[in-house]
């Protein structure tokens, strides 16, 4: 394979960090290539040099064996490059039409508008249709998934060589995924190099041919064959340790939780907060999962204050509780470690000193500062969160690593000593030694007898660290679980968006409508089984587990037919019969099983003809990439 | 705690010249210190007591009003009505005069100020608007009432009263340069030592983490507002005390020079960074220029292109120091 795309000795450095420290990368024509490593690993920052958003401050790049220096984004598109990035840049204001070719804007020439239409067009066709979209809609109208495929589409626009995808799947359910995946092979099958960015394994492994493994800056592992690595050996290589070192998971039993904290109870905030309710006890870590925009951060946000809420009940430490202001919740004994520290933690023109007292300043009575009154605290907070006590005199935090910058603003809410911590994405931005110590931080503070409520798009790390997984969907409470009892992929499933959720809901549907009984859509892992969807409310033939429940194989009430998974409908001792339907993606990924359940004595159909119908209706369509690209 | 110098990362000793280069105070005193220096070398009258007496009864008015307008810089907004509201509330400083005695017009003239600042602070904060625009229609609708009011007649034959707030001395200074020194003093320890002043910093540093963090921008954003347009009236009685007779024009283009000299001051129009003493340096430097050029008999026509230009050098001047003092 001829490399496309080379680069050697890569250095980068912002402020006092070293994010990039002698990286090199090829990337072949024809082959997806992961670029892999944990948080602030340097994967992003690499992305980014390719795609010419920044300059290295030393290394070569090669396209094509030509050395490339691209001084921006523009002359990067120029030369073949694109890049899908994971927080959308869209231009709201525009319409999809517009955004797919804003690209083409930057480029010298007069614009053909009527071939950028036919053009556009056919993209829409070939990619566009599954995500509901068409040209003239304004982006602002769109989903989140929807926008992540007219970022998609807008690099597919300008015949791009190299594209890179930097966590694409953030945003996207299981589903939407598959279909990524497919423009991705058919990318690969003509001829383009594609990096892959992601830290989802299960990802990585169905999509790419090479992996990259950057540790700290520098490449671990160089194109090694997907093939030839294993799971547990690139986790090993992202994270230089065990995983199970960083969540240290043995120390989340023994431990009782108290009194109840927090209870939220059909919560809505609109847009995004549409009926949330969950419980948080003392000393116990609760995970907030879903995808992005699913309205955990709101959710949290409206308990907190920075949002009215429209509807609901919020009961905090035995009482009604409304916070009007962020002030009300923090004299309440509340806090907030908000998901983007620049935007809503950091004070820049702050010394670290002040920064760390900003919550108590905004606790405090009075005209003065009282910064005295908390030195002490101040002091053995600094010994708990390892931050050297000399660099608090710093005139700034901005040359402060994420790591570190996260610990001064957990500091800042440690320092109230908080009844009810809520932390929004606490790991973003930082790297994994200190993401260890801060789950260690966390858990700590839990055993304290502080109730912790963790909001997290990472599901290793809700599933690492919680006690228990509270699974938001559209701004729903879809399904609460503890955090030992579910895997990834199940997790994964029960967050997918109910839009997308939407043709399995209509199959559903369908099926009780032709045949009666009770339609379901599960997941298994082992022995343990996950119900992501039913539909039917026949007594008869419940399979003994409602939508959003997870229960052991053998305490359903079909647990015959799980244990068999046959063919053709498989009957209960009680006369119950059911049929089981795998659906899978298109490399064979498991997206868990259609059943159809009838009560004892209904008439059998025909087996082979309801699956099928089931077969054809979760079908991932297989498109043509012919002409698009 | 330890604190060893040789800790990778641990902040060396600030030398006395790169104190001089990272802080704006520092920084201010010297650019002043040479400023004068320059202009006593060129004018051989410029450092004779009178002519100082006379620099410092020519700050005090713009000093006054770039007090307020470094509280709404800090954070990220601007008074453009500083110059319309000195007007107006000067022409009811003379009006009521007869009639409520100098104590009560001078508290209707300080109280008319600070409603109208506290207004164009609430309609900004809760209208979310562009403190450029409503201070612009706050600045249209001072002057129009200030000619309103007075039907465009001025009021001349104040008081010996009011006229003392500039004429006496306290302890060798003049007294009206004694108060803006004094109000200066207690500005900076409002900034430094009080919640309400870090909360400014906080506002124009980051809004929306001091929003999280508790504290309470939007009052404190409109007290600052507020507190602008209180210093205008300020501004207006001691230039009325200077004058002795009150017009309605009064005080017109005081916006630009309060902004130009928090500008000159260091502090930034984004907000979050700034200091109250380089103020009171920029005010001098403002005074001392133009009143140097004065005593080089230069064209007024002229006198706009010099200051326009040293603003600019500073403002860039500014910007180089405090890039070097943070790399």
């Amino acid at each position: 394979m001829t490399d496309l795309l080379a680069l050697s000795e890569i250095w980068k450095r912002f402020g006092a960090t070293i994010a990039l420290a002698g990286a090199d990368f090829t990337l072949g024509a024809g082959e997806v290539h992961a670029l892999v490593g944990a948080n602030g690993a340097g994967k992003s920052t690499l992305s980014r040099v390719i795609s010419g958003h920044i300059q290295p401050d030393r290394g070569e790049l090669r396209l094509d064996g030509r050395p490339l220096r691209h001084a921006s984004a523009r002359e990067a598109i120029r030369s073949g490059i694109a890049m899908v990035t994971q927080e959308t840049s869209l231009a709201p204001d525009l319409s999809v039409l517009e955004n797919i070719m804003l690209p083409r804007l930057g480029q010298r020439g007069r614009l053909d508008w009527r071939g950028l239409r036919a053009r556009a067009g056919r993209l829409i066709d070939e990619f566009g249709q599954e995500a509901g979209l068409s040209l003239d809609l304004p982006v602002r109208a769109l989903s989140i998934g929807q926008r992540q495929m007219v970022e998609i589409l807008k690099a597919l626009a300008i015949d791009s060589r190299v594209i890179i995808f930097d966590e694409p799947t953030a945003s996207l359910s299981p589903m939407e995924s598959e279909t990524l995946f497919g423009i991705i092979r058919a990318l690969a099958a003509r001829g383009r190099g594609v990096i892959f960015v992601s830290h989802r394994l299960e990802e990585i492994f169905s999509v790419t041919d090479r992996i990259t493994v950057l540790r700290e800056g520098r490449v671990v592992a160089a194109g090694v064959a997907t093939d030839h690595i294993a799971p547990p050996e690139l986790v090993r290589l992202m994270v230089g340790r065990e995983l199970s070192d960083v969540y240290a998971r043995d120390a989340r039993s023994g431990r009782a939780p108290g009194n109840v904290v927090l209870s939220v109870s059909h919560l809505a905030a609109p847009p995004r907060v549409r009926d949330v309710s969950f419980t948080v006890r003392a000393g116990e870590i609760v995970g907030l999962a879903g995808l992005v925009g699913a309205g955990r951060s709101e959710t949290v946000e409206t308990i907190f204050g920075l949002r009215p809420a429209a509807a609901g009940h919020i009961q905090f430490d035995g009482q009604a509780f409304h916070a009007r202001s962020p002030r009300a919740a923090i004299r309440a004994g509340i806090g907030l470690i908000p998901e983007d520290r620049r935007g809503q933690g950091i004070v820049p023109d702050f010394s670290v000193r002040e920064n760390l007292m900003l919550a108590h300043l905004g606790d405090h009575r009075g005209p003065g500062l009282g910064y005295e009154q908390r030195t002490s605290t101040v002091q053995a907070l600094l010994d708990t969160l390892g931050l050297p006590a000399h660099r608090v005199l710093d005139a700034s935090m901005l040359t402060f690593s994420g790591g570190m910058q996260q610990k001064v603003i957990l500091a800042r809410w440690l320092l109230l000593g908080p009844k009810l911590l809520l932390l929004d994405e606490p790991t973003r931005g930082v790297d994994i030694g200190t993401r260890a110590s801060i789950y260690a931080l966390l858990r700590r503070i839990a055993a304290e007898g502080v109730a912790v409520v963790m909001v997290s798009s990472d599901f290793e790390e809700v599933i690492g660290l919680a006690d228990r997984i509270v699974v938001l969907s559209d701004g729903v409470t879809v399904t609460e679980i503890p955090g030992d009892l579910v895997d990834i992929e199940n997790l994964a499933m029960f967050a997918a968006p109910r839009s997308s959720a939407a043709r399995t809901r209509a199959l559903l549907t369908a099926l009780r409508e032709a045949h009666g009984g009770i339609a379901c859509w599960i997941g298994l892992d082992g022995e343990r089984l996950f119900c992501f969807d039913r539909v039917g409310d026949d007594e008869a033939a419940d399979p003994g587990f409602a939508a959003g429940g997870f229960a052991p194989v053998a305490a359903t009430r079909i647990a015959v037919a799980l244990a068999a998974r046959a063919e053709g409908f498989v009957s209960e001792a009680d006369g119950r019969a059911s049929l089981l339907v795998p659906i899978r993606g298109r490399r064979g990924h498991d997206l868990g099983l259609i059943g159809l359940t009838l009560p004892p004595g209904a008439v059998l159909p025909d087996a082979a003809a309801v699956r099928a119908r089931i077969e054809a209706a979760t079908a991932i369509p297989t498109q043509t990439i012919a002409d698009a690209a | 705690m330890s604190m060893t110098e040789t800790l990778p990362g641990a902040p060396a000793r600030r030398s006395l010249a790169r104190r001089l280069i990272t802080q704006i105070e520092a920084r201010m005193l010297l650019l002043t210190l040479v400023v004068m220096a320059g202009l006593s070398l060129v004018s051989p009258y410029f450092l004779t007591t009178n002519n100082l007496l006379n620099a410092m009864d020519q700050s005090v008015v713009v000093g006054m009003v770039a007090l307020g307008q470094t509280m709404v810089i800090l954070i990220g907004g601007i008074d453009l009505s500083v110059g319309s509201l000195a007007g107006v509330t000067g022409m009811v400083l003379g009006l009521t005069l007869p009639a409520l005695g100098l104590p009560g017009a001078v508290g209707l003239a300080l109280l008319t100020g600070a409603l109208a600042g506290l207004a164009s602070g609430a309609i900004i904060i809760f209208g979310r608007l562009a403190p450029f625009v409503v201070t612009l229609g706050m600045m249209s609708i001072g002057r129009s009432m200030a000619y309103v009011i007075s039907g465009a007649n001025s009021v001349g034959e104040l008081p010996a009263g009011l006229g003392r707030l500039s004429t006496d001395t306290i302890g060798g200074l003049p007294v009206n340069f004694a108060i803006l020194l004094a109000a200066y003093g207690g500005a900076w320890w409002f900034l430094t030592r009080a919640k309400g002043g870090r909360t400014l910093y906080a506002i124009g540093s980051n809004a929306e983490a001091a929003r999280v963090a508790g504290l309470s921008i939007r009052l404190w954003s409109i007290l600052a507002y507020g507190f602008s347009g209180l210093m205008s009236a300020v501004a207006a009685t001691f230039l009325a005390s200077r004058i002795l007779s009150i017009d309605p024009i009064g005080g017109n283009g005081l916006e630009l020079d309060a902004i130009a000299a928090v500008v000159i001051g260091g502090a930034s129009l984004f907000g979050g960074r700034g200091s109250i003493i380089g103020t009171l340096f920029g005010v001098f430097i403002m005074v001392f220029i133009r009143n140097g050029l004065n005593l080089l008999n230069v064209s007024p026509y002229w006198q706009g292109t010099a200051i326009g230009s040293i603003i600019i050098a500073a403002v860039l001047a500014e910007r180089l120091l405090s890039d070097r003092g943070r790399g």
